[in-house]
């Protein structure tokens, strides 16, 4: 800054200072009453797991399943529990009396819808058969039950015969399947079923009671994932708890002064529970995604804070009082911090071109969190460090590391010459490289097998596997909705373009298989026709179409027949299976068009997916536009440089390559959780190439050289900027440890940006000067 | 082509209706006209008959899916077919020469083995075939009772043929509106141009040139409740058809008059086979299996142990047979008359099947394509 420059902001912070600093007894006791109130609030937020507001709500995908959505209920929400023996066959007398237990204890659960509840114990269960009368039947377990080896064989072929094998008894018949539909809204009292009170009570009732060593217990559903999301998202609370006491080892071992390393972690925490308390307030909650802002808010409030008493320690050393100490240290951070704060809430901000709910809330969290930092870690800070001071022994130890070279930044130094700089630029092209051409590979949306959320070894999706192997159901359903006019949905006309599309669907790579309302009357007419297969089509008389479809199961159509699902079972949910899926439809239905008949897009955990998909990969590059064009407007205000914009900009970018390499290396999508990284990277990352340019720039203005210029930078920022990354890096690095797989992405990722961004500000920048310095003037 | 949209409300699916008429199609989709798709996955497709020719194997069913493999092949491919109806049935009058037939009077043939198939007939030409031919009797009916010198029971009787055809033309002329509902059953080739084409409700049909024209045949035999005609079957020159509650009928005139005969079983029948030893075999629902030594005079009763539908039979190694029905049953039957059932683990209805070059069986049904080892059901456990 320009002598002038400084004159100007020392006038205004004049005022400031004074506002805050001539009150201070009015300020501790506001700041202590707000903190009571916010945290008050704070305490009050639950970790909520909203299916809605992980979707693109806006997507016409989205729009449509909206519209049938209450139709589409009795579809998706259904819990599967198998049991597994470990005898050969479940036709045995004790696994029978499991099972029957089991049923009945699933029964009483709340929220179970009793009368869809589905196993061989349940009386809806039958098996039948054509004679020459007509239909005969009955209930699998026979009438005349008595666990006896005639009954087990009686049980046995009446399974054979009820068509079951691979729905509700496994095909290699050692495990059996209870079939859980249920009531989103308890009938009784009116509540919303509590998805995680609910999953609670499986694991007790049903896990922890039944499984033993003959007897195994799966469980999968989505009732259940939520569940163990809301429950893994609690153990993160344990992380938080392990941030904070390295952190605190990190503060002491930089300050060896116990006084201003709690005050920084007082500040940082109050910080924390100001933005909880603050959500509370507007009435947003915190999901499992939002749930990362208090980490970054508490590691930048603790880098910020470090500043501050790392300046009032040089002032002490100076042999300035306290309280001087606090207002000069304020006077001469306040600027660069709100800068730099103002930078990262800008970078938050460009979050909310991602039409997501849960991204919005983060970026949203994550600004009120930034704009928290502010008041406790610029305002709250310096007053409390006001009273305590720093002890004695920090202030030695500041003095005493003030004249020595770290050997660290001695090598960081280097790089600011040519030798070492064109290495430099040499090995980070060599990087750019890899990460361009490893980022070739980068993949949208989920690409491991069963919930996406959870780990692929999580118990939740072992469960899974074990059902979609033995079971003949894939668990990744994609729905394209029938919409016709009232009453129309099992129009002749309709149907037979439905079956079209399932036949059109049913040859589309990655399709397992398709159910609809159309092979309900296939199989009708299948079944009405003595089970003579040669009838299994369908009719242009619509009295025999209405008696063939007279046994459609509820879901399959609803209830003033204007819409019928058309569901699709995919091998997995991949990206590229669904958009084959999505332009398949596409393709079908440009080329059959029906008056009073519409094939929708998109329900079903996959449809939803497609819709997510198409949104992150059209918010991807948006978002690096938006991120990319605030940063670069951003320094160029600051520094009015292209070169320097350059110098700083390029080593995020590096960083933004070789993250998408290491994405694609290891298997991580882009999807909700992986993209606002990449915004959060940047605008937490560009705050250090402006602290070392600001500083590059005051040496150049006092007319240093080069060389001596970034040392200048490095004697002055070099330990805080390391610092900084680190805790920041550490903060977010115990995510990698989350049961929760995309918290475990977020984590790695934004762990890899901190520290690469850090590295990159301190190795790449000299390095990129030293570059231009060489075709020009010595320094922009 | 005229079409009636039909409105069904979901409340009382059953039956409860109001009728919307449309004078013009909504769309141009009919399955009839819609070429099959060609499907990779089309031998997963629900299919109902197999055959083979001198060069290759031929299965149709669902979507109008013809697929053909040559002998020794294990590439299926699939054929050209101008409709996606569902096919029923395929016989071959030569290597080269055959007929399919199926839903919405759907008639192909192919003159190429199977690769390729024409449309014959059309469910809405085979209405128009049947007002004509019921317009004419009806005509011809009245023409002969205007005569004076008919005596009261001939009178009678015509007035009671009359009164016959008249219903019978009020439902064809019905049908006109609603469209083609009743499908057909099976195909019987006799000759490069004799052939005879069964269907649901007593639908017979016959061409004595090669499927360029038909002559409706219903009133041939006697099926007063018009029971479906689900199988033919011939034993040199002899005819059988078979159909719903154990309707037998024998013609040797090829098919010109039938006479019914006594049947063993009031239940349906699904399938006739006529075995290397001439013997007739009928069989059908429950495991009924029925065989004739006598060109159907009498019958001996075979039961299967799993009482499912029976839909066809070959000829097997050592004089025996094999049988293939629903809920996957597939069963050997010795020459000495024991028999071995085996489950194909599908667990899918069959309702055909070949033997391969290497004697394994080819079954197909409501899983497409299957097979099985011939060693799975001819070697003791």
């Amino acid at each position: 800054m320009s002598e002038q420059q400084v004159a100007k902001t020392t006038d205004k912070s004049v005022f400031l200072e004074r506002l805050i600093f001539n009150f201070r007894p009015l300020w501790v006791v506001l700041f202590v009453l707000l903190t009571v109130f916010l945290g008050w609030h704070a305490s009050q937020v639950r970790p909520e797991a909203s299916l809605t507001k992980m979707i693109p709500t806006n997507h016409p995908f989205i729009q449509n399943y909206f519209e049938h959505r209450d139709d589409l209920a009795s579809l998706g929400n259904v819990v599967r529990i198998a049991v597994e023996t470990t005898d050969d066959t479940i036709f045995t007398a004790d696994f029978q009396k499991t099972l029957q237990e089991i049923t009945d204890e699933v029964f009483f659960i709340p929220g179970v819808d009793r009368a869809g509840l589905k196993s061989l114990w349940t009386p809806n269960v039958r098996w039948s058969e054509v004679t020459e009368e007509g239909f005969v039947g009955g209930p699998v377990i026979p009438d005349s039950w008595d666990a006896s080896q005639e009954s087990l064989e009686q049980l046995r072929t009446n399974v054979l015969r009820s068509g079951e094998v691979g729905n509700l008894v496994a095909n290699n018949f050692q495990s059996a399947l209870i079939y859980v539909p249920l009531n989103e809204i308890n009938p009784d009292t009116g509540e919303p079923l509590d998805y995680q009170a609910f999953s609670e009570r499986l694991e007790e009732q049903v896990r922890d009671k039944y499984q033993s060593d003959d007897v195994k217990i799966h469980i999968t559903g989505f009732a259940k994932i939520i569940g163990d999301l809301i429950d893994g998202a609690m153990q993160v609370g344990l992380f938080f708890l392990l941030a904070i006491i390295i952190t605190l080892v990190m503060l002491f071992a930089y300050s060896r002064c116990w006084r201003s390393s709690f005050a920084v972690l007082s500040c940082s925490i109050i910080a924390v529970v100001w933005q909880l308390g603050i959500i509370k307030l507007i009435g947003s909650g915190i999901n499992p995604y939002s749930m990362l802002v208090p980490f970054l808010v508490f590691a930048i409030g603790v880098s910020h804070g470090v500043q501050i008493i790392n300046a009032m320690s040089t002032n002490r050393v100076e042999g300035h009082d306290r309280v001087m100490s606090s207002r000069l240290a304020f006077r001469a951070l306040y600027i660069a911090g709100l800068t730099a704060l103002i930078s990262d809430a800008i970078g938050f901000t460009t979050l909310m071109v991602i039409d997501i709910a849960v991204i919005q809330e983060l970026a949203i969290a994550a600004s009120i969190g930034v704009a928290v930092v502010v008041l406790t870690n610029l305002g709250l800070l310096p007053i409390l460090m006001s009273y305590t001071g720093i002890s004695e022994r920090g202030r030695k130890y500041s003095e005493r590391v003030r004249d020595q070279d770290h050997p660290v930044l001695t090598l960081f130094e280097r790089f600011s010459e040519p030798k070492w700089a064109y290495s430099a630029l040499v090995v980070a092209l060599i990087g750019l490289t890899w990460g361009l051409v490893q980022g070739q590979q980068l993949k949208i949306g989920d690409l491991d097998a069963g919930a996406p959320e959870l780990r692929p070894d999580s118990r939740y999706n072992l469960d899974n596997k074990f059902i979609v192997d033995n079971y003949s159901s894939s668990t990744d359903i994609f729905v394209v909705m029938a919409e016709t006019e009232p009453s129309q949905c099992i129009a002749y006309d309709n149907l037979e373009v439905m079956d079209r599309f399932s036949w059109h669907m049913e040859n589309t790579p990655g399709v397992q298989d398709v159910k609809s309302v159309v092979y309900v009357a296939k199989m009708g007419a299948f079944g009405l026709n003595e089970g003579n297969l040669k009838w299994f089509s369908l009719n242009r008389n619509q009295y025999v179409l209405n008696a063939n479809t007279g046994r459609t199961p509820p879901g399959l159509i609803n209830p003033d027949c204007s819409m019928a699902p058309i569901i699709i079972y995919l091998n997995d949910h991949k990206a590229e299976t669904l958009k084959t899926v999505v332009n398949a439809v596409e393709t079908f239905n440009a080329n059959y068009q029906q008056e009073g008949l519409e094939l929708l897009m998109a329900a079903g955990n996959s449809g939803i997916e497609a819709a997510t998909n198409a949104v992150i990969e059209d918010a991807q590059y948006k978002m690096l536009l938006w991120v990319y064009g605030v940063v670069i407007v951003l320094v160029f205000i600051t520094f009015r440089s292209f070169r320097t914009v350059a110098c700083i900009v390029l080593p995020l970018a590096l960083t933004t390559v070789m993250s998408q390499g290491l994405m694609a290396t290891l298997g991580i999508g882009v999807k909700v959780a992986t993209l606002p990284v990449i915004a959060l990277g940047v605008g937490i990352g560009v705050d250090y190439g402006i602290y070392i340019y600001t500083k590059m720039k005051e040496g150049l203005d006092r007319g240093m050289h080069l060389n001596e210029c970034y040392k200048y930078a490095l004697d002055n920022t070099g330990k805080a900027v390391g610092f900084t990354g680190l805790t920041l890096a550490i903060g977010v690095a115990t995510w990698i440890f989350s049961p929760i797989k995309f918290q475990a992405d977020m984590g790695i990722l934004l762990t890899f940006m901190f520290i690469w961004n850090m590295l990159g500000a301190l190795i790449l920048i000299p390095a990129l000067a030293r570059l231009f310095a060489r075709f020009g003037k010595a320094i922009p | 082509m005229i079409r009636t949209r039909v409105c069904a409300s979901a409340v009382a699916l059953a039956f409860s209706l109001t009728a919307a008429a449309q004078d013009a199609p909504v769309d141009d989709y009919d399955v009839i006209y819609a070429p099959a798709m060609i499907a990779p996955e089309a031998t997963s497709a629900v299919l109902t008959e197999i055959t083979s020719t001198a060069d290759r194997q031929v299965a149709v069913g669902d979507y109008g899916v013809v697929v053909t493999r040559e002998h020794g092949s294990e590439a299926w491919q699939q054929a050209d077919v101008p409709t996606s109806v569902f096919l029923t049935s395929v016989d071959f009058a030569s290597d080269s020469l055959g007929w399919a037939v199926g839903h919405h009077g759907v008639i192909l043939k192919t003159t190429d083995g199977g690769l390729s198939w024409q449309r014959q007939l059309d469910g809405f030409q085979y209405i128009d075939l049947q007002v004509a031919y019921y317009q004419q009797r009806v005509n011809e009916l009245e023409e002969e009772l205007a005569n004076d010198e008919l005596d009261a029971d001939a009178a009678a009787e015509l007035e009671f043929l009359l009164d016959e055809a008249l219903f019978r033309l009020d439902n064809a002329t019905f049908a006109k509106e609603e469209g083609p509902t009743k499908p057909f059953l099976d195909v019987l080739a006799l000759s490069a141009d004799e052939l005879l084409v069964s269907g649901a409700y007593g639908a017979l049909l016959y061409s004595a040139d090669g499927g360029a024209s038909w002559q409706i045949f219903d009133e041939r035999i006697e099926n007063p409740d018009g029971f479906h005609l689900n199988a033919m079957q011939r034993s040199g020159e002899t005819l059988f058809l078979a159909g719903e509650a154990g309707q037998l009928f024998r013609s040797n005139d090829r098919g010109t008059t039938w006479e019914t005969l006594d049947s063993p079983y009031y239940g349906s029948f699904f399938g006739m086979y006529v075995d290397q030893q001439d013997r007739l075999w009928v069989y059908g629902l429950r495991g009924n299996i029925f065989v004739s030594e006598d060109q159907g005079d009498s019958f001996t009763q075979l039961k299967l142990e799993d009482p499912v539908n029976i839909n066809a039979a070959v000829n097997a190694p050592a004089n025996g047979l094999y049988f293939v029905g629903n809920a996957g049953v597939v069963a050997y039957l010795s020459e000495s008359g024991e028999l071995t059932e085996q489950t194909h683990k599908s667990g899918a209805a069959l309702t055909d099947l070949v033997i391969n070059d290497d004697g394994d069986l080819t079954l197909v049904g409501q899983r497409g394509v299957l097979s099985m080892p011939s060693s799975a059901l001819t070697e003791k456990e």
